[in-house]
């Protein structure tokens, strides 16, 4: 009975549908609108990517073109007449090797503005850089017989006549500018100090290499500590910890701690490492420490959840013949999760590769002269040290800061270009 | 129930309850696993037979919430002692799972490991005859051995289950469990597993868990039929086929559930 009405209301049911017209005109409509949604989709997506392609176009075009200048330094063509200037030293001793050491005692920079005065007036000395007579020295140590002769020796110029040169400088300078190519006094040149020397009040000495080395041992510190902390914690949480409410407690705070602003880690390193620890203001170890704090918990959700995508299935196998727990993890478990482990630690490495919040916190804004010998030294780091030239007011500092920014996205890339090659091999070897 | 006494009795359960947190996935199972038979578990999905199965090695540890009652014996050695050491009993008790999971490695390392890390090779001339003996036995050998640097998970669906029974074979197991092995392979892959399966008998105690009743009969001595986390009925697999004693076999092995 039941049966009966059941299969009389089922073939009631498609007598009550009409036939589907698959070409009437509300059908057609409805396919051109699906097709023009897709077009408009499609379009949206290709502006969306072209924007950002278009701001970074633009960000690289502008630091390289502001930055790009500070890599080449102008250099004024300098007639010395050694055997007449007021130098003291014997030639005998840069010859036996010395020279450097005899050489810093020998009156240079009154020898260089005596030949800037002869050459270019009474007021000479004020187109080239303080840091003239090192290109006097060096020349000297290449080649001692210029001792007893007179020779021309290319000098950095001063910042404002860089400037200028550069076609940024003031009226004045150009003025100036103009007469010294006119004499063909002006030439330019790498500018190998910059990538040599450090930290400066004087833009054409200034060199980004203490900041550099600051940075490279801030990131060794970090990474070496960060990272196996990290993916102990990682796998721990995942593949040893029961859950409960004090795992549930941990997770959400290392996921909260990902996301606190980075300033209140200098804070903590203010507080805990400088003030309590006693460890050394301004040092890379300091810096790396509070560094790794802040990339602690990126790594480790990055590695939860490279470790999760692990198939289970590769676990019990390795259970079914008898691996131990830990075989398990570091056999099977650790290897397969390691691109992701290392996706993760590149994001955090790059985010404090550029952090400058926390270190100024503790200290390493100091104006630094010398590059850190080791990690306890008082050192900056590349984005402190493009904050402190930004911050100048000289003009020439100007092109020094995009130089500098210019020096940081190379790091980056070098850094991330190698992380990428060790997730790469990770990924082969299986 | 369950009267019938193997000759030479390798596994035993008795009176074994499993829980799933307040949930009772097996109830006072007692069963005896002969040494050189193969003895197949049947019955409807969700019955508890590969929940079983899993206690037979101590799987069903990693589980958090699983709890385990009753004695389970190897040789009549108690394997949920507390001396008894889990890693030992897996490389005495192997298994094979429903989906083939070969490591992420070489055929070769895929065999190798599981010698490697207890320690059954001296050297690597001693490796290389487990590995070529456990593929054999697999019956993959003529398949392989040209390409051992090969990824294992290059390998076909039957090949690669094939090789994890090699895997298996290569720690020298004296039982191995198959939790459904075929289930995710086409008749022909299967076919040859089944063949296997006898070729194998005699040298280790198999207990096969499916859902293929043929398969049951095909290549097993005695079966084992679950419902609903009891074990209704186990017997001479011919006997359960032809002649079951329960109402509840005959109304499965007839296709009236399952």
């Amino acid at each position: 009975m039941t049966a009966a009405t059941l299969n009389a209301a089922g073939n009631a049911m498609p007598q009550d549908r009409t036939p589907t017209d698959w070409t009437s005109p509300a059908m057609r409509q409805r396919i051109a609108r699906r097709y023009a949604a897709e077009r408009r989709f499609k379009l949206m997506g290709l502006a969306a990517v072209t924007l950002s392609a278009g701001f970074l176009a633009f960000l690289l075009f502008t630091m390289m073109s502001n930055g790009l200048s500070g890599f080449i330094r102008t250099e004024v063509a300098l007639p010395v007449d050694f055997p007449r200037s007021p130098l003291m030293v014997d030639p005998a001793m840069i010859k036996s090797g010395n020279g450097a050491q005899a050489l810093a005692n020998a009156n240079l920079p009154a020898v260089t503005t005596a030949a800037a005065r002869a050459a270019f007036g009474p007021e000479g000395e004020t187109l080239l850089s303080e840091s003239a007579w090192t290109a006097l020295r060096d020349a000297i140590i290449a080649d001692p017989s210029i001792l007893e002769r007179k020779a021309t020796i290319a000098v950095p110029a001063a910042s404002e006549i860089d400037l200028a040169a550069k076609r940024t400088g003031s009226a004045e300078a150009e003025a100036i500018v103009a007469k010294l190519n006119a004499k063909d006094a002006l030439s330019s040149s790498f500018n190998m100090p910059f990538l040599t020397a450090s930290d400066g009040t004087d833009p054409t000495q200034v060199g980004i290499w203490g900041a550099f080395k600051g940075s490279l041992l801030t990131m060794v510190v970090t990474l070496l500590l960060s990272f196996p902390i990290a993916v102990l914690s990682a796998i721990y949480l995942e593949e040893y910890a029961p859950r409960n409410r004090w795992t549930d407690l941990i997770e959400v705070s290392i996921n909260n701690l990902a996301a606190v602003p980075s300033i209140i880690f200098g804070l903590l390193g203010l507080a805990v490492f400088l003030n309590a620890w006693m460890l050394p203001r301004s040092a890379a170890i300091v810096g790396g420490l509070t560094l790794a704090l802040m990339t602690m918990p990126v790594i480790v959700i990055a590695g939860r959840n490279a470790v999760k995508a692990v198939p289970p299935s590769i676990r019990d196998a390795a259970l079914g013949i008898g691996a131990s727990p830990i075989q398990v993890v570091f056999h099977h478990v650790l290897p397969l999760a390691m691109p992701g482990i290392l996706t993760g630690t590149i994001i955090g490495m790059a985010r404090a590769l550029g952090e400058t919040a926390p270190l100024l916190m503790i200290g390493m804004r100091a104006f630094i002269a010398t590059p850190p010998g080791g990690v306890t030294d008082p050192a900056t780091v590349l984005p402190v040290q493009i904050f402190l030239w930004s911050d100048e007011v000289s003009r020439g500092f100007v092109e020094k800061t995009s130089a500098a920014i210019i020096v940081l996205l190379v790091f980056l890339l070098a850094m991330n270009g190698i992380a990428i090659y060790l997730r790469n091999r990770f990924e082969k070897r299986w | 129930m369950a009267t019938t006494r193997n000759p030479v009795t390798k596994m035993a359960a008795r009176d074994v309850n499993v829980f799933y947190g307040d949930k009772q996935a097996i109830r006072n199972v007692s069963i005896d696993m002969g040494m050189d038979e193969v003895t197949a578990f049947i019955g409807p999905s969700g019955c508890g037979k590969s929940t079983f199965l899993r206690t037979l090695n101590r799987m069903n540890d990693t589980v958090a919430s699983a709890r385990v009652d009753g004695t389970i014996t190897l040789d009549g050695q108690d394997i949920y002692a507390s001396d008894m050491d889990v890693v030992q009993l897996r490389a005495r008790v192997g298994m094979v799972f429903q989906k083939p999971n070969p490591f992420p490695k070489s055929i070769y390392e895929n065999v190798a490991y599981g010698p490697r890390i207890h320690g059954l090779a001296n050297s690597k001339a001693d490796m290389d005859v487990i590995v070529e003996q456990s593929l054999r036995r697999a019956g993959l050998w003529e398949e392989v051995k040209d390409r051992l640097q090969d990824s294992g998970t290059a390998l076909s669906g039957g090949q690669q289950q094939r090789l994890c029974i090699g895997r298996a074979i290569a720690v020298q197991p004296e039982v191995i469990l198959m939790d459904e092995p075929c289930s995710a392979l086409d008749p022909i892959a299967t076919a040859k597993i089944e063949e296997l399966i006898h070729a194998l008998r005699g040298r280790y105690a198999i207990v096969i868990v499916t859902h293929n009743m043929q398969q049951a009969a095909r290549v097993s001595q005695r079966t084992a039929f679950f419902h609903l986390g009891t074990l209704v009925e186990y017997g001479v697999t011919s006997d359960i086929f032809t002649n079951p004693r329960e109402e509840r076999t005959k109304d499965y092995i007839t296709g009236r559930y399952g």
